[in-house]
């Protein structure tokens, strides 16, 4: 039996995996983390990954980058590039060639951003999605730096627009930024807790000619990796 | 009289020495500067900028490689200019033209004042090859990279001092490494003094630092000399005669992979593309701004790549 733990700047998850086989997973807030594990739970078992990776007890910690690449192949096997939209960054991996790319310098083009717009519009994060697929119209917004987003949303809703098409907007203008990161390819697999928003997955496939692919419980993928991590080391060159 | 000669990127230090000067790499300086510069794009060339206009840095003089290599020093190298101390501008030829380099080199001579002491010309050439062996060390896995590094970074000024200077890296350690991977770096040096351990302890073996490489491979024991072989300089040719040069390194060194260092606000940043298409390795792109410890972030995209590299197929 092996454990993933996935302790990140937002939620902590654990999966459980026995012989590949999924058996328990859960998520819960990070400072709680300490809830995912039994007191007797074997340290030696555990590979963590995420912010706090370091933190919590392992046998090896990895980043979200391994743990993702992983953790994808378990229900993508032949995954071509994988975009990991988190709370803080934006991730893209390449496994084609093993090479990424991480925006982590503004909040464009990561789950920030869209709490934002969120928190501006006072409404709960979740409700984005919802309110995405009420309207096909969509009021444009060109800027992803979330200061001059608010203003722009602002304009938008003065000039008649209502606030489901700003909030497409928003979510096109997010999935613009993140498109120029990826690279060119006929299959993108979209993880993280972003990923739940539905507004964002319909954006991204309205403007990638990509097969976008999301994963069962996409926010999960990087806790299965972390568990994957120890029968798949076993199998590399080391 | 002996000058000190301030020097903002690759000029033979050969020749500087040959004419009885001193020469200083003002970037030498810049990773250990905690200034905050005032206005600024690249903070290369703002700190050594700053550095030199509050006094900090003991020169009589500058040359500005101002063509070929870096276009932000063309500006700060005048507003250096423009505070009085003498200035000299120094352009690479852009396609490799012999004739061209040479013309420059003979107005720096000028500059300079003449050539002196031509024995200078040969003792250079003996460090350079001392520099060679280091060289060789760690790709043999004969030392650790962040020493060699520190040493390989130094040719391009000599620490001002050759002979003390061959003092230093003749009293380089042998040390067998371990490591998971081994990788390149091409692209400006990191700005970061600490970049090169940071690396090691994630396993990483850098085995070729494309900037002080060309620190020692290039040389001359005339002007005519110079001029033949610093036309092939690196970072200051065409990209592709670059990736030429940087591809055959990569082979001989039998990498598992490349990162790129890029500096904010740097031109150089733009050819990340272009590596990416043609150098075949899996590759890491990395982005510095103002000096100290390496950032979380960076060591996060050195262990990932690290990870990657060891387990992935
Ligand atoms: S990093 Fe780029 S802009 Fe900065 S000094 Fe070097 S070449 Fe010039």
């Amino acid at each position: 039996m092996n454990i993933g733990l996935d302790v990140g700047s937002t939620t902590a998850k654990i999966v459980l995996l026995d012989k590949s086989k999924i058996i328990r997973s859960k998520v819960v807030s990070s400072h709680n983390w300490k809830e995912l594990l039994d007191t007797n739970t074997d340290e030696h078992i555990i590979v963590s990954t995420g912010y706090f990776r370091r933190k919590v007890p392992h046998s090896a910690a990895i980043t979200e980058i391994t743990a993702a690449s992983l953790g994808v192949r378990y229900y993508v096997p032949d995954a071509q590039v994988i975009v990991d939209i988190g709370g803080q960054d934006t991730k893209v991996i390449d496994l084609r060639n093993n090479r990424f790319m991480i925006n982590d310098k503004c909040s464009a083009g990561t789950g920030a951003f869209l709490e934002l717009a969120a928190h501006y519009f006072n409404i709960p994060i979740e409700s984005l999605g919802k309110l995405h697929s009420r309207t096909q119209r969509s009021a444009q917004i060109n800027n992803t730096c979330g200061v001059f987003a608010i203003s722009e949303m602002i304009s938008q809703l003065v000039a008649g627009y209502t606030i489901e098409e700003v909030i497409h907007g928003i979510h096109e203008a997010f999935a613009h930024r993140i498109a120029q990161m990826i690279p060119p390819t006929n299959q993108v697999v979209l993880i993280g807790g972003t990923v739940l928003n539905t507004g964002i997955v319909n954006s991204m496939e309205t403007i990638l000619d990509s097969t976008i692919v999301v994963p069962p419980e996409p926010q999960m993928i990087n806790a299965i990796g972390a568990a994957l991590y120890r029968e798949i080391r076993s199998y590399s060159k080391s | 009289m002996t000058n000190t000669i301030g020097i903002t990127a690759l000029i033979p230090p050969e020749l500087i020495y040959a004419c009885g000067h001193r020469p200083l790499d003002v970037n030498n300086v810049v990773p250990e500067s905690s200034l905050s510069p005032r206005s600024k794009l690249c903070a290369w060339t703002a700190l050594w900028r700053d550095l030199i206009l509050t006094g900090s840095l003991d020169i009589d003089s500058l040359v500005v490689v101002a063509g070929g290599d870096c276009h932000n020093a063309l500006v700060d190298g005048q507003k250096v200019s423009l505070s009085g101390l003498p200035t000299h501008y120094f352009f690479y030829p852009f396609d490799t033209n012999t004739q061209y380099l040479h013309s420059q080199l003979k107005s720096l001579e000028g500059f300079l004042g003449g050539i002196k002491d031509h024995k200078m010309f040969k003792y250079i050439y003996r460090l350079k090859k001392k520099g060679l062996a280091l060289e060789k060390q760690r790709v043999n896995d004969n030392a650790r990279a962040s020493d060699i590094f520190s040493a390989l970074i130094c040719f391009s000024d000599m620490q001002s001092d050759p002979y003390e200077f061959e003092n230093l890296i003749d009293n380089i350690p042998d040390t067998d490494v371990e490591y998971s991977s081994r990788v390149a770096m091409i692209g400006v040096p990191p700005i970061y003094p600490d970049f090169h351990k940071v690396a090691e302890e994630f396993g990483l073996h850098i085995v070729y630092d494309e900037l002080p490489y060309e620190f020692i491979r290039l040389g001359g024991n005339d002007l005519q000399g110079l001029a033949k072989s610093y036309k092939d300089y690196s970072f200051a040719g065409p990209i592709k005669s670059r990736i030429k040069i940087i591809n055959h390194e990569l082979q001989k060194r039998r990498v598992d992979g490349v990162i790129h260092y890029t500096q904010f606000a740097c031109h150089h940043t733009l050819e990340d593309e272009i590596f990416r298409d043609y150098l075949d390795y899996p590759f890491l792109t990395v982005q510095g701004d103002l000096p100290g410890p390496t950032p979380e972030q960076l060591k996060l995209r050195l262990e990932a790549f690290s990870e990657m590299l060891e387990i992935m197929p």
